[in-house]
């Protein structure tokens, strides 16, 4: 076979190759999905309302280049949402850290490649805070005591906050676990930062353990009767993570698009409205490194 | 237009009382429409108030039960976002100043916003009980507080104390009166608006009206006033031009009439005077002519007698008859002189009634009466056959005729062919009779002294000098006129004269 005749044939079985990922039977091109996980279980129209301008101006961006958006999927939660991905109805996730490696253990199809800048914040750090008359001054005071923390599934105030007091080789278990031990740390669960606060301040818990944000935001008459006394390192803010599955072409024309989205204002206020994010940047390798060094310890595999 | 002297009164007066009278009516309906509208004001005001206050506060007291089950949850299990929710959801539909949730140690949780700047703080009691009684109402001002547990199966988790900006019916209330207010002042503007616009209506009327008034009386009465002024200062031919019927018509008329009476009266008085003029300036030569005529005559007589006596002295008889021969002769003179004034002065003082005269039979009577003179100077006489018939004094006209043709034959006399006529010819539309001779003529400017009384163009010829001025006298005492036209001497001389047509 002569050589050009070896290209041709090269140029064809790739054409061939990506048809499935970018074409349907008739010819019209196959939509991607962005998926997220409803902050109420029971509430999807807070995130369609939250998302809709940033899948609409998505929609406009990869029209040109041949990728159909399509509609945005609002899983019920971590499960749903790893089902979905499985499946192939769900082509890209925008989660924090905590949510994608979960996700990404258990659909084994996710590949984090952008880092999701929110409220102007790249990356965030956990702090530990307690009343301001409390005795507590290290992780290790709390041995024994009650942590309040948000919600399962949030990173800040949760996930980050429990793996940095396994990193100190404390066990943090929950408040009506049985098996916890005079040593361990037990946790209850507010819902809201606001609550983790009010919670410490009522008595309820001895600390709580939120992001550095949430800590500016409080009302300044609470924040005035807490102090912090321990701080995580900092972890990226968000991620976006792309199906493993999808072909290579689409997620870089996707991925482009995303970059791409705080080019104009129409742009950049669709993605204040989806959860306050700013904009979209490259994962680099310190950021692999990081994550990679904290998904052992974050997993859920290692909590309870 | 004219807004002076009466006009302006009329109108002033007539426009005050059209503008009294609708300023009355709108003030009376201004009043009238103000007083009603706050009365219904009020009484609304005061009905809705009655009957919505007590809806009002049962409405309070439902709202405080509900939110006191609906806050439960979220104060019992200390989720104070979902307390915040909550009442961001209450801040929604009333009017909230402020949303204390107060714990159960009797310290503000939240109030509901990001600051929470209530947070802590231990509001006074005291705090309603649980159920339901469990709810305590408060007036502060236009504010409403209501405090109420938050409490559910005999459990209470804490309190609730909301202010209110003002109820919700209160709100009504306000904007009741806020709507209300807005139609009184929209009510007011219109009526003013109305107010100035009858006004100026009001206003143009009354121009209007002494427009008319001006027009329709005052100008009527200004110019019969002018007019009654012309007609004081003299000046009648300026008529007063009023078409209408009623009385200022009358009055114009009746000025009309007696501007027209004054006038003829004053032309009247202006002939009869320029007629007495020329009478004085008459008598004032007849008494110089006469006398100077009659002195003449005495004159001769004294000069004669003085000589009668001296010759008489001398013995010279013959010069003493002459003497007497030359004053009897002046006392002839001064006899003729005063028989021919005593005629004349009865032309004009003696009047006979006047009867139709045949003019040509009169001129033959005329000729007949001085043949003798024609005769004697073989004077031939024509007159015309188509003399008219004339309606006159016939003596009178006899005598003029007769003096007439004697002049004329006195200068015909001694010329080759003497030749005397009488006849008439047609001026325009004005007959002319004349009596015409060939003698020496006139020189122009002795045409008009001819008529003179005692006037003798030339002192030869026969005669007092009284003829022509006793024709004259008699035309013009006939409403005519005489006059001699002349080519000059040695052209002959005619005499003519007019009457009026009979």
């Amino acid at each position: 076979m002569s050589r050009p005749a070896t290209a041709l044939a090269a140029v064809v079985s790739a054409a061939l190759l990506a048809a499935p990922g970018l074409f349907a039977a008739t010819g019209a091109p196959v939509p991607v999905h962005l998926g997220v996980i409803a902050e109420e279980p029971n509430e999807p129209d807070r995130m369609l309302r939250a998302y809709g301008e940033t899948v609409a101006r998505l929609r406009e961006r990869l029209a040109p280049v041949d990728v159909a958006m399509g509609d945005l999927v609002v899983a019920r939660d971590l499960d749903d949402l790893s089902q979905r991905l499985v499946r192939g109805d769900v082509d890209f996730v925008i989660e924090t850290v905590f949510p994608t490696l979960v996700l990404q253990e258990r659909s084994r199809s996710l590949d984090p490649a952008l880092v999701a800048v929110r409220r102007g914040q790249r990356a965030y750090r956990s702090v530990f805070f307690t009343r301001r008359d409390a005795p507590y001054r290290t992780l290790a005071d709390l041995r024994g005591h009650t942590l309040v923390l948000q919600a399962l599934r949030s990173t800040s105030a949760f996930a980050l906050p429990k793996a940095e007091m396994a990193r100190a080789g404390i066990t943090v278990l929950p408040s009506d676990d049985p098996h916890a031990g005079r040593n361990d740390v037990r946790y209850v669960l507010a819902g809201a930062e606001i609550n983790q606060a009010i919670w410490v301040l009522q008595g309820k818990g001895d600390a709580g353990a939120f992001n550095e944000g949430d800590w500016a935001a409080l009302p300044e008459k609470v924040r005035a009767q807490l102090r912090i006394f321990h701080e995580t390192r900092p972890i990226v803010r968000g991620l976006l993570s792309f199906r493993t599955g999808l072909a290579a072409g689409v997620r870089t024309k996707v991925e482009e698009a995303l970059l791409a989205l705080d080019d104009d204002e129409a742009g950049r206020a669709a993605l204040s409205r989806a959860s306050e994010l700013t904009r979209f940047e490259r994962l680099t390798a310190a950021d692999r490194r990081e994550l990679r060094g904290w998904a052992p310890i974050l997993r859920p595999s290692r909590s309870r | 237009m004219r807004l002076g002297g009466i006009g302006t009164r009329y109108a002033v007066w007539i426009a005050a009382l059209a503008f009294a009278l609708v300023s009355t009516t709108l003030v009376a309906a201004a009043f009238l429409a103000f007083r009603e509208s706050r009365v219904v004001q009020s009484e609304i005001h005061a009905a809705v108030a009655a009957a919505r206050t007590a809806d009002e506060e049962e409405a309070l007291r439902k709202t405080a039960t509900y939110l006191g089950a609906a806050l439960f949850n979220a104060l019992y299990q200390l989720d104070v976002e979902r307390l915040n929710e909550e009442i961001a959801q209450v801040r929604a539909w009333l009017p909230v100043r402020s949303f204390l949730v107060i714990d159960r140690t009797g310290h503000v949780l939240t109030d509901g916003t990001p600051a929470n700047e209530h947070y802590g703080e231990a509001p006074p009691g005291p705090w309603p009980e649980g159920g339901p009684r469990g709810f305590q109402l408060a007036r502060l001002g236009k504010e409403t507080e209501i405090r109420f547990a938050i409490a559910s199966g005999g459990v209470t988790a804490g309190w609730g104390v909301v202010t209110l900006r003002e109820g919700p019916w209160q709100a009504s209330l306000r904007l009741l009166e806020e709507r209300t207010s807005a139609m009184w002042a929209g009510h007011r503007a219109s009526l003013l608006t109305l107010g100035a616009a009858a006004f100026a209506v009001t206003l143009g009327l009354g121009l209007l009206t002494a427009v008319a008034l001006s027009r329709s009386l005052a100008r009527p009465l200004t110019e019969m006033s002018r007019a009654a002024g012309e007609i004081a200062s003299g000046n009648l031919d300026h008529p007063l031009t009023l078409e209408s019927t009623d009385e200022l018509g009358d009055l114009a008329r009746a000025l009309n009439r007696m501007a027209g009476d004054l006038r003829v009266h004053e032309e009247a008085l202006r002939a009869e005077r320029a007629d007495l003029a020329a009478k004085n300036a008459e008598l004032e030569r007849f008494t110089y002519t006469v006398s100077h005529d009659l002195k003449s005559p005495l004159v001769t007589i004294r000069g004669f007698a003085g000589l009668a006596g001296t010759d008489l002295a001398s013995g010279d008889l013959a010069r003493v008859r002459q003497d007497l021969g030359r004053i009897v002769a002046a006392a002839d003179k001064m006899h003729r002189l005063l028989d021919d004034l005593l005629e004349l002065s009865r032309v004009g003082r003696v009047v006979h009634p006047p009867e139709d005269v045949p003019l040509a039979d009169l001129a033959r009577e005329a000729v007949e009466l001085v043949k003798g003179q024609l005769g004697q100077n073989l004077v031939v006489v024509d007159i015309a056959p188509d003399l008219p018939v004339v309606r006159a004094d016939r003596r009178r006209l006899l005598e003029a005729l007769q003096n007439l043709v004697e002049n004329a034959a006195k200068f015909a006399a001694g010329r080759p062919d003497p030749r005397v006529t009488v006849g008439a010819r047609q001026d325009g539309d004005e007959r002319v009779f004349f009596v015409r001779d060939n003698g020496r003529g006139i020189e122009p400017r002795f045409l008009e002294r001819v008529f003179d009384l005692f006037e003798k163009l030339d002192p030869a010829v026969e005669g007092t000098g009284v003829g022509l001025a006793l024709v004259r006298r008699i035309v013009e005492a006939h409403g005519g006129r005489v006059w001699a036209e002349s080519e000059g001497l040695g052209h002959g001389a005619t005499f003519c004269f007019t009457l009026p047509r009979a």
